[in-house]
């Protein structure tokens, strides 16, 4: 008998015949040996097969992607000037001919044609639109939308989100408000491209957070689309909602909306220090000389955050009426204050730097090193 | 005395077979925490299109900090890469500590280098800084160089954050290849969580045999040497599973010292890195997490399981001792300087699981092994051994710990599968079979070795020699800590 027929027997009977009579623990070990070993076979055959199956997938893939690649890429070779049912003539008979319920082309073709959709304006986005819906694709969007699952649910708001299914904004708006924060915020941007008459109606009803990343993603939306209407975002700033009052902030200082002024000035007084960080930074940028003496008289009960953000605003508006107020900032016990008042003044586009210099021989060693600093024009403030 | 031999047989039979117990199901546990928190992980970001912070006026400001001591082979070639990161706003520190070699001349030649007037707020301690550069060239505008006198990587980490003019901070070891998109994902944590994220960290991984080219990965290979593939494994595991778990928990005490973002203010609010121990990166991560306790607001510590920093990992047997020997000792040195924090329950998860689970499995367990392995020979030799029961409860934990590599290879194939090739995953498969018997023993050996090392004072880093990405070059980290 050799070692391994030795062996394999000894196994056999360990776990047969004398399983029962080990000490408990002996027992509980032999138990988690044949569980680990099992699992680590079957892992190892599932690694191998998905390997495997990941490969065929692959070679299918690149297969179809290139003859869907190479069919959508005669797009192009059309112009303004052909017409828009020629085109479509031309495409739909090849396209209905592709196996649409083989799920690799399936999405292959819709993703391609999101693609192109995406990156081409005119006559082209035109032409995919329709055969999209010619296609029944949109149907299968409107169905995804319904669907349990709130993965399946993303994929079928960005598709007719890209597509221009109008009709599903409606459909949509339920969702804008969901409990999960991506479906949430999917819901929103497509929202904002598809309905036609109120786009901005879901931050009416907006109860949950709009997080920070939602917000950059809004406001890329936002900001880029230039068929959309903007409205006064002034209207949000009394939202009950602070996230949707942030948002709106952002937007009112990138429109340069000077109608917000009054509101922007009361959120001073706001419990969210965010907010009030925010407001101030809105105040400096739209150079709202009147909300100066606001920003004064609430300067003191800050934190040091904000009033790092109230010195800068009055820098931006430059006035003058608080220049005193300003170089009085720089015998503070915080640096970053010092340094801040030092930028404010610096802001004056015509007395600034004069002024610096004067106060550089009537101070201390100390500040003279951070007039030197903030002079420097090769450093960033 | 053979009636004592008998019982005391028994209870240390006993006693292994509890105590292995308790580790695998707390391992069992971790892998199901970790296998939830990376596919909610891996589902939620498929969806991401990250081009939006990378645009975004919104997206937070980042000052990259990158200490550099005799680092002339390749410091020229490692700025370049992080200044060609893909992120918008954000700036390039590099803390020139006082190196020895022409570290700073390269980089002021290079970089066309000019010192500016810039007054330091020394709003943390560190040793003098003898001057702030920055580039006469426009191209290079987001590069700053900082010169300070000698005193360390905390002490220079310390220096660039009095330096740094953002939001948040990315502290890297130099000599990591970063990938491009590092700040995005590490960014973004910070802009969704419903809480305030106060540190995140991401994968490293093992960049032995890569296809290094401009301080840019082209290529990933598997580590043709033994040791650093042991250590590939080991790096899956701890990362995929140990840390995505103990991030789903919010419980991590430890973000990589060769990559980490964090909220400068909460830094700059606990007195930056703590100069007196070797453990660094694991004791500012334990002392934000206790400042955030002790002030009452919620936070979290985000860890993510994207492979964002590839690093060279010791190929050598002696390198990887000091290395690991320095790890055990920065360990104690976190567990001792908080110790006030064993079951405290004021501080939460960290107070209650963290810091009990780091003390009883990551500094007690080697010293178990080794003293459960030394009992084991000293019975053996007075013939009180049986045998068979023996080598089965060996036998457990070998296949328990093959298993569980194996299951940590699975994360990585369905996650971001780094090693495309079979025959790389084959020998990946094949370490996990060897690991356990030549290369767990040596990580035993050398914790405890640490150990000593830490009763007995010493408290230095330790060199840590590398041959480089392309050519054979030597870096030495930082000499001194004493």
């Amino acid at each position: 008998m050799n070692f391994f027929e030795t062996f394999f027997d000894y196994i056999k009977e360990t776990y047969t015949e004398r399983l029962l009579y080990f000490p408990s623990n002996i027992r509980v070990s032999l138990l988690i040996i044949l569980f680990c070993v099992v699992a680590t076979l079957e892992l190892y055959l599932y690694m191998a097969f998905r390997r495997l199956r990941q490969a065929n997938e692959k070679l299918k893939f690149e297969k179809w992607q290139e003859y869907i690649s190479n069919m959508l890429a005669n797009l192009i070779i059309f112009d303004e000037s052909d017409k828009t049912e020629d085109i479509v003539g031309h495409f739909y008979p090849k396209m209905k001919k592709l196996p649409l319920r083989n799920p690799i082309v399936n999405k292959l073709l819709i993703s391609e044609m999101l693609v192109y959709h995406k990156n081409f304006t005119g006559k082209i986005e035109e032409v995919l639109s329709i055969l999209y819906r010619k296609l029944g694709l949109d149907q299968k969007s409107k169905q995804k939308i319904n669907n349990r699952n709130w993965e399946i649910k993303i994929e079928g708001i960005r598709e007719a989100s890209e597509m221009g299914i109008s009709e599903i904004a409606s459909e949509i708006i339920k969702y804008t408000d969901d409990e999960n924060a991506l479906l949430r915020m999917e819901a929103q941007a497509a929202y904002i491209k598809l309905s036609e008459n109120d786009p901005f109606h879901f931050l009416d009803r907006a109860q949950e957070r709009i997080l920070d990343w939602h917000q950059v993603v809004l406001f890329e939306i936002i900001t880029k689309n230039k068929k959309l209407s903007i409205p006064s975002f002034s209207k949000w700033l009394h939202s009950p909602n602070d996230t949707v009052v942030l948002l709106c902030l952002k937007l009112v200082e990138h429109f340069m909306q000077f109608d917000a002024a009054e509101e922007v000035e009361r959120l001073l007084k706001h419990h969210n220090s965010r907010i009030v960080k925010k407001s101030v930074e809105i105040i400096g940028k739209l150079e709202l000389s009147d909300a100066e003496e606001h920003m004064f008289e609430v300067y003191f009960d800050q934190p040091e955050e904000i009033k790092l953000e109230i010195l800068n605003a009055l820098g931006k508006i430059s006035s003058g009426n608080y220049n005193d107020f300003l170089s009085s900032r720089i015998y503070s016990n915080h640096i970053r204050i010092k340094r801040e008042a030092l930028y404010a003044i610096k802001r004056d586009p015509e007395k600034g730097e004069s002024r610096l210099r004067e106060l550089y021989h009537q101070t201390t060693l100390e500040n003279q090193a951070l007039i030197g600093h903030v002079l420097d024009n090769r450093i960033k403030s | 005395m053979r009636d004592f031999l008998v019982t005391f047989e028994t209870f240390f039979n006993n006693a292994i077979f509890y105590y292995a117990l308790f580790v695998m199901g707390s391992y069992v546990l971790l892998t199901l925490l970790s296998a939830i928190e990376m596919s909610g992980y891996m589902k939620k970001n498929s969806y991401v299109n990250y081009r939006e912070i990378l645009v975004s006026p919104l997206a937070p400001s980042v000052s990259i900090l990158a200490p550099a001591f005799n680092e002339e082979a390749t410091i020229i070639e490692n700025i370049r890469s992080l200044l060609s990161l893909h992120y918008g706003n954000y700036e390039v520190i590099i803390i020139n500590d006082g190196s020895k070699d022409s570290t700073f001349q390269r980089m002021f030649d290079y970089y066309q280098l000019e010192q500016v007037n810039f007054s330091v707020d020394y709003q943390i301690k560190c040793n003098e800084i003898r001057g702030v550069y920055k580039s006469k060239l426009p191209s290079f505008s987001k590069l700053t160089v900082v010169d300070k006198v000698n005193g360390g990587k905390s002490d220079a980490l310390n220096a660039g954050i009095n330096v740094s003019a953002k939001d948040l901070i990315l502290c890297i070891d130099v000599d990591c290849i970063v990938q491009e998109d590092a700040i995005l994902k590490l960014a973004k944590p910070y802009l969704e969580e419903k809480y305030q994220v106060i540190a995140t960290g991401g994968v490293v991984r093992i960049a032995n045999s890569c296809r290094v080219e401009d301080g840019k990965l082209i290529e990933v290979n598997m580590p043709r040497n033994l040791l650093p593939r042991f250590q590939v494994l080991e790096y899956i595991r701890a990362f995929l599973m140990g840390r995505m778990a103990w991030s789903r928990l919010n419980g991590l005490l430890i973000i990589s010292g060769a990559m980490g973002l964090f909220d400068k203010n909460v830094v700059i609010k606990v007195g930056g890195y703590d100069q007196n121990t070797v453990g660094e990166d694991m004791e500012l991560v334990v002392r934000m997490r206790r400042y955030m306790y002790e002030q009452d607001r919620r936070f979290k510590v985000v860890y993510i399981p994207d492979p964002l920093c590839w690093t060279e990992a010791p190929a050598d047997l002696k390198i990887l001792g000091r290395q690991r020997n320095r790890w055990t000792r920065g360990t104690i040195e976190t567990l001792w300087m908080h110790k006030d924090l064993f079951f405290n329950p004021r501080y939460g998860v960290l107070g209650m699981l963290s810091y009990p689970y780091w003390l009883f499995f990551e500094w007690l367990a080697p010293i178990i092994e080794f003293l459960g392995l030394s009992v084991f020979i000293l019975l053996a030799s007075l013939g009180h051994i049986n045998w068979e029961f023996s080598l089965i409860l060996i036998s457990m934990v070998y296949f328990f710990s093959v298993a569980l590599s194996t299951v940590a290879i699975l994360f990585e194939e369905m996650s971001y599968q780094q090693y495309t090739k079979g025959k790389d995953l084959v020998k990946l498969l094949l370490a996990s079979f060897l690991e356990p018997i030549l290369y767990h023993p040596l990580t035993v050996f050398w914790a405890v070795k640490g150990n000593i090392h830490k009763f007995r004072g010493k408290n230095n880093w330790g060199a840590m020699t590398r041959k480089g990405f392309k050519d054979q070059h030597i870096s030495t980290e930082t000499e001194q800590m004493t």
